[in-house]
């Protein structure tokens, strides 16, 4: 392991999972330990985030590479007003802070790609061998892309947050910019619009 | 919102139908090297601009409204300042007094209320100066010459106070005005030119008072009649001429003012007074002419504008 390594290793010991403003001073003093350490424990959920809402691998990677890219560049500010021991270090979560970033982002490059090329967003070919199993997991998973990926772009955000995220309403609120009622408001229409969607293909088989 | 519509927007519950096709969405793990390239892009990247603009918390709005308020109020520091020092006076812009604008209101008696200005106040002589400079008042009717006499024995007394504190007020003035040569390093004038000065503005006030004794004098015939014939006074029969000299002498200013000025703005400042007070003053500088009283306002005394006139004439 590397001395940036170790750096990472102690300060999770030391600070604990809650404490990001000590991962945030680590970022600010331009430690490339402390954003691998950030990615290790945010890339994944970021990744699943930004891939349900565009439904492209390659465009979720970017879209999860330039967040982590602006959480760098804007390490010195954030740490300059949550320093560490302070108590508004207690309320920094980076987490959220990535989420809220990573939302806006697949939001703002929905809206470009439809701009650019309008309609729907086309399925991938499925290039995988045709057996069974793979064949019944591909239908699944198209069913599934296609009901989300119907749905308008913050009832899509609102969905990926609270049923694939599992997150609280209050913090799936806070990542879209949103106040709780108003958050709860545009949920109770993305659920009602994804089951009229589901009900609809029933129908139609 | 119908019951149905609000079933729809329920939680959707784990194990349902739409659950399970919901959870069909699978997806791809982060592709490898993807932390490299992350941070290799971070690392090349360069440092990020400073932003542009301050924050809207700034508050830029209260900037913008001190300002205002510093200058507004800067301004009427430096007018009231201009006011009190007399240096609009000496522009010539008029600056009437409060007892002045409350006369002309009102109508009310000018001369008394300047016998109570300040200025006369600071310069009056110490040794008869309370009882002198007391404005006389006048209650009820006048109708013997026992009490005529003795309202203008009142008046007199007020009279010579007025004239003595005037004196003073030249002498201080001239004095302060040497002081202040003097300071600034500049040429005195010798001890013979200024006492052909101070005889100068000395006879100028003498001059001024004689022509306001003759117009008393006068005044003081035909009431003497009046009461000597039965007639009662009242002190409207005495204040209405003394606001009738009031405005003469103000009609006498501005005449000396547009004396100093060119033809062309003479014309303008004439055009601009309604017609009657242009007549007025123009009948008034006629008969100026006419008479050839020399029109010579004395450069240091007191050019208190109800000066020649006592109190209750």
């Amino acid at each position: 392991m590397t001395a940036s390594g170790d750096r990472s290793a102690q300060a999770q010991r030391v600070a604990g999972p809650g404490d990001d403003a000590a991962w945030a001073a680590r970022l600010a003093a331009r430690d490339p330990a402390a954003l691998r350490e950030m990615i290790t424990q945010h890339g994944g959920a970021l990744h699943r985030v930004a891939y349900r809402m565009t439904g492209d691998a390659h465009e979720a990677e970017d879209i999860v590479q330039e967040a982590c890219l602006r959480l760098w560049d804007q390490a010195p500010t954030i740490s300059a007003r949550h320093p560490v021991g302070s108590q508004a270090a207690g309320t920094l979560r980076l987490g959220g802070w990535l989420q809220r970033v990573v939302v806006n982002l697949a939001i703002d490059r929905l809206r470009r790609t439809r701009r650019l090329s309008p309609g729907e967003v086309p399925d991938d070919a499925d290039e995988a061998p045709l057996a069974d199993a793979l064949i019944e997991a591909g239908e699944r998973d198209a069913q599934a892309r296609a009901l989300v990926l119907a749905l308008p772009d913050r009832q899509r955000a609102a969905i990926v947050l609270t049923y694939y995220e599992e997150l609280p309403n209050a913090e799936a609120a806070a990542a879209m910019d949103m106040n709780i009622k108003a958050f709860e408001s545009l949920l109770h229409r993305a659920r009602t619009a994804l089951r009229q969607a589901f009900a609809g293909e029933g129908d139609a088989r | 919102m119908s019951v149905n519509e609000a079933k729809q927007g329920d939680p959707i519950t784990p194990g349902s139908p739409l659950a399970r096709a919901l959870d069909g969405y699978a997806v791809p793990g982060l592709s490898a090297g993807f932390a490299d390239r992350v941070l290799a892009a971070a690392e090349g990247a360069a440092a990020p601009l400073p932003p542009l603009r301050r924050r809207a918390s700034n508050g830029r709005g209260w900037r913008l409204g001190r300002g205002i308020a510093i200058g507004v109020v800067s301004f009427g520091a430096l007018a009231s300042a201009a006011a009190a020092t007399g240096l609009l006076q000496q522009f010539d812009i008029p600056v009437p007094s409060a007892e002045k604008v409350w006369a002309r209101l009102t109508g009310s008696q000018p001369a008394a209320a300047a016998a109570t200005a300040p200025v006369m106040a600071a310069a009056k002589p110490k040794s008869d100066a309370p009882a002198a400079l007391a404005p006389v008042q006048i209650t009820g009717p006048i109708d013997t010459p026992e009490e005529l006499a003795e309202a203008f024995r009142r008046i007199d007394e007020v009279r010579e106070g007025r004239f003595a504190a005037r004196r003073a007020l030249a002498d201080q003035r001239i004095d302060s005005a040497l002081e202040r040569r003097r300071a600034a390093g500049l040429p005195l004038p010798t001890a013979e030119q200024e006492a052909a000065f101070r005889d100068k503005v000395e006879a100028a006030q003498a001059r001024r008072q004689q022509l306001a004794d003759e117009r008393i004098a006068a005044r003081r015939d035909e009431m003497q009649r009046k009461v000597e014939s039965g007639e009662a006074l009242t002190s409207e029969d005495i204040l209405r001429p003394l606001r009738d000299d009031a405005r003469a002498l103000e009609r006498g200013e501005r005449i000396e003012r547009l004396r100093r000025m060119s033809p062309a703005q003479r014309r303008e400042a004439l055009r601009r007074l309604p017609p009657e007070e242009r007549r007025a003053l123009i009948e008034q500088y006629r008969a100026g002419r006419a008479a050839e009283v020399p029109a010579v306002v004395p450069p240091a005394p007191a050019s208190d504008p109800a000066g020649d006139q006592s109190p209750a004439e």
